[in-house]
């Protein structure tokens, strides 16, 4: 079985890697693990205005893994908070041309979303400020 | 063959272990063993024949090893597609089949955590259904060791060797913590075999014995998972910090 070259591509050059500090107005923080291969995936988002601004992430498994994210990460950008929870595993696995043993890759990824999603969300309420701020445009 | 027999728990289908209940060849009835008792043809193994029943092993997870190579061994001579070079196509493409599949049986139930990972599957469907939190701590600490190594890799020798050295004796330690928890994680693996072990085949009091081996089941998913994460970084720590080790990350894996 080969990479595609989307994924051959993302894992040669990929974007957005990197983090933002966790406690930064704005940024949520997801982390996920698939158990099944022990890979580990940080995806951080930076909202502002309910849109995200910027996206991160840090992926430690194999090429497909951190294609996903880095997909992930790219598709992110330039997306409201709600649009972006419409992400779905299957387009990741469509664009990567991804086999069915590395789906669970896709699926990381989407949890990843999920998770910094909702982080942002948990902070927004609890510190009040960015999210009263967000008016969609 | 060993004086092992796998009790089928009742209320549940008894697994046929053939493909079929009569003999591809001479359509007589089978009695269930891997080869016609009539025209002596070697039978296909059912595809969903499972690969304790396959080794003649009940299911559990300290197993009798040397009834497991002894099985695999008969087996694998009654099997083997040499004794099949003169027989025509259907034979040898079952003792191919065959052979594939007892291989594939072999090699799971050997290696420990292949076997608990593939119990796991067997009694609980798919090792899916049961997903424990993640582990969150863990997660925190990998991400650390992670970004260390990073550093490690990105100072080349030669320059920096102050901050080089430091992080090369750092990392080595949480090496050598990590390979200490991944051993006590194997121990606490062991343990939950030996409960799986000590439960009932026969269903007794059939509800509360599922959800005992429930709990069993989800236990040694909690540790294998968490084994896999440790047992990853350990593997870059050790690829890493090797007097050998190529710069940079074993990509593929």
């Amino acid at each position: 079985m080969a990479y595609s070259e989307k994924v051959i591509d993302h894992y040669n050059n990929p974007r957005n890697m990197g983090s933002f500090k966790k406690e930064e107005d704005g940024v949520g923080t997801g982390i996920v693990g698939a158990p099944e291969c022990g890979d580990v995936m940080k995806l951080q988002i930076k909202v502002e205005n309910d849109t995200i601004v910027d996206a991160k992430f840090k992926t430690f498994g194999c090429g497909s893994a951190i294609a996903s994210s880095s997909l992930a990460t790219e598709w992110l950008k330039g997306k409201t908070v709600d649009q972006a929870g419409q992400i779905k595993n299957t387009e990741i696995v469509q664009e990567l041309n991804l086999p069915p043993v590395k789906i669970h890759c896709s699926v990381l990824a989407e949890d990843a979303i999920k998770a910094a999603l909702n982080d942002y969300k948990k902070k927004a309420d609890t510190e009040g400020e960015t999210a009263e701020a967000a008016t969609p445009a | 063959m060993s004086e092992h027999t796998h009790q089928p728990e009742s209320g549940r289908a008894r697994e046929l272990p053939m493909a079929r209940s009569m003999c591809w060849h001479c359509q007589s009835e089978m009695t269930g063993e891997y080869f016609c008792g009539r025209c002596v043809k070697v039978q296909p193994l059912s595809k969903e024949l499972d690969y304790f029943t396959c080794l003649n092993l009940p299911r559990k997870l300290n197993l009798d090893e040397q009834a497991l190579e002894e099985t695999f061994y008969a087996l694998s001579r009654s099997f083997h597609p040499d004794y099949y070079a003169t027989k025509d196509e259907g034979e040898k493409a079952i003792s191919l089949g065959n052979t594939a599949l007892l291989n594939t049986a072999y090699r799971t139930l050997k290696d420990p955590v292949q076997r608990a990972e593939y119990l796991i599957r067997l009694e609980a469907g798919s090792a899916k259904d049961i997903r424990n939190s993640p582990p969150a701590d863990l997660f925190d600490e990998i991400l650390e060791l992670q970004e260390d190594l990073d550093e490690f890799r990105s100072l080349s020798a030669g320059e920096s060797d102050e901050r080089r050295q430091e992080l090369l004796e750092k990392l080595q330690a949480d090496r050598r913590t990590l390979e200490a928890r991944k051993a006590q994680m194997e121990d606490r693996l062991r343990e939950q075999f030996s409960r799986w072990d000590a439960l009932p085949t026969e269903a007794e009091g059939e509800a509360t014995v599922r959800s005992q081996k429930d709990a069993v089941l989800a236990g040694m998913q909690e540790i294998l998972s968490n084994r896999t994460y440790v047992k990853n970084i350990v593997n870059d720590l050790v690829a890493a910090t090797s007097p050998t080790a190529e710069p940079g990350r074993s990509a593929w894996h």
